[in-house]
């Protein structure tokens, strides 16, 4: 446990980008919220502000959520190969540390300490530019960007895409890691070639597309899993319609964590996941060097 | 007392190469031991073998355990420095110490502040803002400052000048050594550690062809500088290495009777460079 907080604390040490992107990224979208252009239409009902509020986290969180993903799998296929590639790797293994720990350790800041990272950027750069709009906008939008119930809901909202996302990736982070640990060189071809091939291989000698259609489906897959898209039925303007007639919409509609969590798709994929962890770390007991 | 390392027909391949030829070595407890070998010869391969950083055919104990599967264990016990300077790039001085002491058990951190008070080296630099010789002393000094039963030296002066490498061993010898420790240190520079290596190993194509203590060197080996008059005789002693230099001929036995090689002329203990020359090349002799 204590050497995994050391651990943990040395991933920040050596990639400083694990806070300076989001904060850059937040400066950024601050910038344009205290330079940009405000249009932003009158809201007069209370559930229009409600969906101004509610829009507006959701567009914060989501552009911080894609920044995220670029970062983690960047972060996952980098880690077990630099230290290779600089052959620190021998100073870190004189240390009585096992490789498990390490590679655990890794896959922990990958999958949830990087995104928890970027929650809270996302959460305070939404904070700040709600101020910075709600004065430049006053008269338009008034408090609507202050509603305490819908910045709930988005918190609710972020922690559970935390949770499916790193479940449902396992086997990606864990396909990263087993070629970061693996590559001696071009991690990035090395991530993409192999399935890239098998997909080609099966087209030209099966002519089937079952590989490629694994292959998005794990990729794309996500929301469809992990959101409610049939129990209610969301109506145009944004309400929810269940069978017992209109009710309030919430986050609650939304997510759909019984859904995910009982899906055979989820855990295969746990599955898959562990094994090609387990695999990296075999390969990161063997492989010292480049 | 069993031996502190203790290999048996250790292999190691890669691929078609043989690296570790059914290498045997045993290293006892207290001592200083150098590992001494060509390029190519397979100390490297030995030395990760013994600190677990990867797998091999046969046996290997250190510290009673088996490298490969309880590196972890191993490590609380014994430490290592490969031989370039390895301490990533973008590590402060401080944040190492830091590190060390949060993961090691017998990290002793006054030691190694001590250690780089003696230096030019400040705790907020980072690794490469340091020199190769800097690097190596903050790496010296995290390996120093653990309490290790076993600790293994690899080339562990490349880069540092003359002064740094005579400091170097001065500490290693008065302060770390005693006799509950032992050294295993591999080098290219033989003349530097000669005098204070207790065990000479040496190792060539993956084969160990010489294990012995520096007392018995003295005991089993003789140069014996022959006069020409005397070349025919001696010869016939089976000397296993011949060198002729400034018209003298200095012929190198192996366990032969003093009595005999009295007459040849002046006998000495070959210096470890010279045993390791005449032991390496004397197949071609």
């Amino acid at each position: 446990m204590n050497n995994s907080n050391w651990l943990i604390r040395r991933e920040f040490w050596e990639n400083r980008a694990i806070w300076m992107i989001p904060a850059v990224f937040g400066g950024l979208l601050l910038l344009a919220a205290l330079f940009g252009q405000v249009s932003i239409p009158r809201l007069t009902s209370p559930q229009e502000s409600e969906q101004a509020a509610s829009a507006f986290l959701v567009v914060v969180g989501a552009m911080f959520y894609l920044v995220m993903g670029v970062y983690s799998t960047w972060y996952l296929l980098d880690c077990l190969y630099t230290d290779r590639k600089d052959r620190s790797i021998l100073f870190w293994k004189s240390l009585p540390i096992s490789d498990a720990t390490t590679v655990l350790c890794k896959l922990l800041v990958g999958m949830v300490i990087i995104p928890l990272v970027y929650f809270a950027a996302a959460d305070a750069t939404a904070l700040i530019a709600a101020f910075i709009l709600s004065i430049r906008a006053r008269a338009s939008i008034g408090g609507s960007l202050w509603n305490g119930d819908v910045w709930w809901q988005v918190q609710v909202l972020w922690m559970y895409a935390i949770v499916t996302t790193a479940v449902w990736y396992l086997p990606v982070a864990g396909w990263l890691m087993l070629v970061s640990a693996w590559a001696k060189r071009a991690v990035m071809l090395w991530a993409v070639l192999p399935p890239l091939l098998l997909y080609i291989l099966e087209r030209v000698f099966f002519g089937t597309r079952t590989v490629g259609h694994i292959i998005m489906r794990r990729l794309t897959g996500l929301p469809a899993v992990s959101f409610n898209g049939s129990k209610y039925n969301w109506t145009h303007d944004g309400g929810v319609v269940d069978n017992a007639g209109s009710v309030t919409p919430s986050v609650w509609h939304l997510i759909n964590p019984s859904g995910f969590f009982t899906s055979a798709e989820t855990w295969i994929g746990v599955a898959v996941g562990i094994v090609l962890i387990v695999a990296a770390i075999q390969l990161r007991m063997r492989r010292s060097e480049i | 007392m069993a031996a502190l390392i203790e290999a048996r027909d250790l292999t190691k391949k890669y691929g078609a190469h043989v690296a570790l030829d059914r290498a045997n070595l045993k290293v006892e407890a207290g001592r200083i031991v150098g590992l001494i070998g060509p390029n190519g010869a397979g100390k490297t391969s030995a030395l990760r073998a013994i600190l677990g950083l990867t797998n091999y055919e046969g046996q290997l104990t250190v510290l009673g355990r088996e490298p490969f599967r309880e590196r972890t264990a191993l490590m609380n016990e014994c430490c290592f420095i490969a031989d370039v300077a390895v301490l990533p790039s973008w590590l402060r001085v401080d944040d190492a110490i830091d590190f060390v002491a949060g993961v090691h058990p017998r990290f002793r951190r006054d030691r190694a502040t001590a250690f780089l008070a003696k230096t030019q080296i400040t705790g907020k630099r980072r690794m490469r803002e340091l020199s190769k010789g800097m690097k190596t002393q903050v790496h010296l000094a995290l390996t120093m400052a653990i309490d290790a039963k076993l600790l293994v030296l690899d080339e562990p002066t490349l880069g540092l000048d003359i002064l740094a490498r005579r400091a170097f061993y001065d500490a290693l010898v008065n302060d770390y050594m005693d006799e509950t420790r032992t050294i295993l240190i591999t080098t290219h520079q033989v003349e530097e550690v000669e005098n204070l290596l207790t065990d000479i190993v040496f190792i060539d194509k993956g084969r160990i062809v010489l294990d012995t203590s520096l007392e018995d060197v003295a005991t089993r080996f003789a140069a014996v500088a022959v006069t020409a008059d005397r070349l025919d005789a001696a010869r016939a002693e089976k000397p296993f290495y011949e060198r002729h230099i400034l018209g003298k001929v200095v012929l190198y036995f192996e366990n032969a009777d003093p009595d005999k090689l009295e007459g040849f002329g002046e006998i000495h203990t070959p210096s470890v460079s010279d045993l390791f020359v005449a032991k390496l090349s004397g197949g071609a002799a």
